[in-house]
C-alpha cells in the first residue's frame, strides 16, 4: 500500500506543531520516523491514523484522499500499535485480539469461525497462543504490546503504524516485537526513539526537526556523526561492524573532559 | 481470585448454563415472591388468579373478581414486574455508564441524572410544569430531566480540557445536589399537600404505585433498551480502550457516546417516573457480576439484567416484611445496602472494570 503525505500542517492555538511536511512510503516498505521529542513525529502519525485533524495539507492512501474515507474503511486499511498503556480492565487476551476484527464487522454480524482462526494465527505470529484464555491485564507490558500487536493483525490490514510501541519495553521486548513485524511483509511506518534500532529494522528513514521533514534516505546516509549531532546536539560515532551492520555510539559531555 | 484474575466463567458452556440457572431464578423469585404479603393467601389461590388470568384456566367465579383476584392480579403481580424492570433497566444502565464515562464508579445515581429526573418530576407536580405533554407529563419530565442533567454532566467534565473520570464523578456530585436543593426549595415553598406526599414518594423510592398501566410503557421500554445496547456490545467494549484506539478499530465513539447517553437517560427518567429513586442497583450489580464475568459487555449485559431484576424482587419483598405491619420504601434500603458497597470499592486498593490494578 501507498502513502502520500503532503505539505501537512498542524497547529494547536498559536503553536505550529507541523509546518509543511512532505512524506511518501511505497508498498511494502518498512520507514521510520527519528527526530527529537517534541519534532512532530507522533503528530505526522497521529494525523496518518486519523487521531488528530491535520490543520491543512493532504493524506492519500492508495491515491485516495484519506477524509474520503468512512472511518470503518480506513480502520481496513491502516492498523495501529501506540504507545503502551495501562488498560484499568479485565478483558480475556481473546476478546481483545477479536477487537481487530471491529472494522470488518456490521453491527448485529456474530463473531465467526473465521474470526476466530484469524485471532488465533494472529497470537500465533506474536508467539502468544498459550495466553489465548488469560486476562489481558495479568500480562507483562512486553506481553500485552505483543497482544496489541496480535489486534492489529486481526484487523487485516496492508499497512502498519507503529508509534513508539517500544517505550517503557526492557530491550529484549523492544527486539522482540520488532522482530515480529519485520517478519510481517507489510507496509510498516513506524515512529522511533532508538537510533540504533532505526538502523536495525528501517528500509528508510525521514528525519523530523521543528515541525519539518529535515533528511530523507537509508538508514546509512541519514545516521551519520554529523546529522546526529545537528538533529540530536549529542555526540556520536557511527561503526559498521564486520557484518556490515550500523551501531550508534554515544559520548555524554562528561566524557569529552577525559578523553580529549 | 488469584493474580487479579476474575473473569472466573469463561467457557461458553458453563456461561449458558450460568444464564439459564439465573432465567430460571429469576421466574422462581417471581413464583415465589408473588405469595409474600400482608394479607395471607393460600399458594393454590395465588396461582388460580394467575393461571385463570394468563390462561384462561379455572373457575371464573372464583379466580375472576373478588379480594383474592385484587390482592394478586391488581396489587402483588404488577408490583413484582415493576421490581424486576427497574432492576434490569438500573442494571443495564449502570453497566452503559461506566463504559460511556469510562470510570467504574459511574451510575445513574452517582452521575446525577437520578436526581435530574427527579427535579424533573417535582417541577411537573408541584408547578406543573410541562402539562403540554399530556397525560404521562410527569414521566416526560423526569424523562427531560435526566436527559438535561446528563447532558450538563458530560458538558461540565468537557470544561477546561477533556472530561476524566474524576471530573464527571464531581460534576455528577455537584449537579446531583444541585438537583437536589432545588426539588427541595420546590417542595419547602409549596402548598400541596398531595404533591408534597408524591414527591416525598419520588424521592425515596417505593414500588407502590405499580399499576399494569405502568408497567405497559416500562417494560417495553426496559426491554427495547437492553436489546439495543446488547447489540452494541463491540463499542461498547471499545469505549473502555477509549477514543483513539476505537478510531484505529474504525469506530468514533463521539457520538455513540451521546446516543447511548440518551437512551440511558430514557430508561432512567421512566424508572424514577414509575418508581422514584433508587441508588446504587446500577453501581453494585455491575461490579458483582464484573467480578465473575469479566468485561466483555456480550457477557455481562444478560447477566447484570438479570441480577438486577432478581436483586429488586427480593429487596422489595424485604422491604414488605422487614418491619411488621409497614413498608419500608425500597430506595432506603438500597442505599442502606450500597452506600457500604459503594465505600468498599473505593477503598478495595484494585478496583476497576472487573477488578485490574490502577
Amino acid at each position: 500500500m501507498k502513502i502520500d503525505v503532503e505539505q501537512l500542517r498542524v497547529q494547536f492555538g498559536d503553536t505550529k506543531i507541523l509546518k509543511g511536511v512532505d512524506l511518501n512510503v511505497g508498498d511494502r516498505e518498512f520507514v521510520g520516523v527519528i527526530g527529537p521529542n517534541g519534532s512532530g513525529k507522533s503528530t505526522l502519525l497521529k494525523c496518518i491514523y486519523r487521531v488528530l485533524e491535520p490543520t491543512a495539507g493532504e493524506i492519500d492512501l492508495d491515491g485516495k484522499k484519506l477524509k474520503d474515507y468512512a472511518i470503518k474503511e480506513s480502520a481496513k486499511k491502516v492498523a495501529v500499535v501506540a504507545q503502551h498503556n495501562y488498560y484499568n480492565f479485565e478483558f480475556s487476551v481473546q476478546e481483545v485480539v477479536m477487537m481487530g476484527r471491529a472494522p470488518h464487522k456490521r453491527t448485529l454480524e456474530r463473531d465467526n469461525a473465521e474470526d476466530f482462526r484469524l485471532v488465533h494465527e494472529a497470537l500465533k505470529k506474536v508467539n502468544m497462543e498459550a495466553f489465548e484464555d488469560r486476562s489481558f491485564s495479568t500480562l507483562s507490558g512486553g506481553e500485552q504490546q505483543r497482544i496489541i500487536l496480535a489486534r492489529a493483525l486481526t484487523q487485516q490490514t496492508p499497512c502498519l503504524i507503529l508509534d513508539e510501541p517500544t517505550n517503557h519495553l526492557d530491550i529484549k521486548y523492544q527486539l522482540q516485537l520488532m522482530d515480529i513485524v519485520k517478519g510481517l511483509d507489510l507496509t510498516v511506518i513506524s515512529a522511533i526513539h532508538d537510533l540504533n534500532i532505526a538502523a536495525m529494522y528501517c528500509d528508510k528513514l525521514f528525519v523530523m526537526k521543528d515541525g519539518h521533514i529535515v533528511g530523507f534516505g537509508t538508514p546509512e546516509e541519514m545516521l551519520t556523526k554529523e546529522r546526529i549531532k545537528e538533529i540530536y546536539e549529542v555526540d556520536a560515532e557511527v561503526m559498521k561492524d564486520s557484518q556490515g551492520h550500523l551501531h550508534i555510539l554515544y559520548f555524554p559531555a562528561h566524557w569529552a573532559g577525559a578523553s580529549m | 481470585m488469584k493474580n487479579g484474575e476474575n473473569g472466573l466463567i469463561k467457557s461458553r458452556p458453563l456461561y449458558i448454563t450460568t444464564a439459564l440457572v439465573l432465567l430460571g431464578v429469576l421466574i422462581f423469585s417471581l413464583l415465589l415472591a408473588v405469595t409474600f404479603g400482608s394479607v395471607r393467601i393460600p399458594f393454590r389461590d395465588v396461582y388460580g388468579v394467575i393461571l385463570y388470568k394468563l390462561a384462561g384456566i379455572g373457575d371464573a367465579s372464583v379466580y375472576g373478581s373478588g379480594k383474592v383476584r385484587d390482592v394478586v392480579w391488581i396489587i402483588r403481580l404488577p408490583r413484582l414486574l415493576l421490581s424486576m424492570s427497574v432492576g434490569i433497566g438500573l442494571a443495564i444502565c449502570g453497566v452503559i455508564m461506566q463504559a460511556v464515562v469510562k470510570n467504574p464508579l459511574a451510575e445513574p445515581y452517582t452521575l446525577g441524572i437520578s436526581s435530574g429526573a427527579s427535579l424533573g418530576a417535582t417541577v411537573a407536580i408541584l408547578m406543573g410544569v410541562g402539562t403540554m405533554f399530556g397525560a404521562n407529563y410527569v414521566g416526560v419530565m423526569a424523562f427531560l430531566g435526566a436527559f438535561g442533567i446528563s447532558l450538563a454532566v458530560v458538558g461540565i467534565a468537557n470544561l477546561g480540557g477533556r472530561a476524566t473520570s474524576v471530573k464527571l464523578l464531581l460534576a455528577g456530585m455537584a449537579l446531583s445536589s444541585i438537583c437536589s436543593a432545588f426539588s427541595s426549595f420546590i417542595v419547602y415553598f409549596a402548598h400541596d399537600r398531595d404533591g408534597i406526599k408524591d414527591v416525598s414518594y419520588w424521592l425515596m423510592g417505593s414500588f407502590a404505585g405499580a399499576s399494569w398501566e405502568n408497567l405497559r410503557v416500562l417494560f417495553p421500554i426496559v426491554l427495547l433498551a437492553f436489546l439495543f445496547f446488547w447489540s452494541q456490545y463491540r463499542n461498547l467494549n471499545l469505549m473502555l480502550l477509549g477514543d483513539e484506539v476505537s478510531i484505529t478499530l474504525g469506530t468514533d465513539l463521539h457520538r455513540l457516546r451521546q446516543l447511548y447517553l440518551l437512551v440511558s437517560a430514557a430508561v432512567v427518567g421512566f424508572v424514577v417516573y414509575s418508581s422514584g429513586t433508587i441508588g446504587f442497583v446500577g453501581l453494585i450489580i455491575p461490579h458483582l457480576v464484573r467480578m465473575i464475568f469479566g468485561t466483555d459487555h456480550k457477557k455481562i449485559l444478560p447477566i447484570c439484567a438479570l441480577v438486577g431484576g432478581i436483586f429488586l424482587v427480593w429487596a422489595d419483598v424485604l422491604c414488605r416484611v422487614i418491619i411488621p405491619g409497614m413498608e419500608l420504601p425500597v430506595g432506603i434500603l438500597t442505599s442502606m445496602i450500597g452506600a457500604p458497597c459503594f465505600i468498599y470499592l473505593m477503598v478495595r486498593r484494585r478496583y476497576g472494570f472487573g477488578g485490574a490494578k490502577e
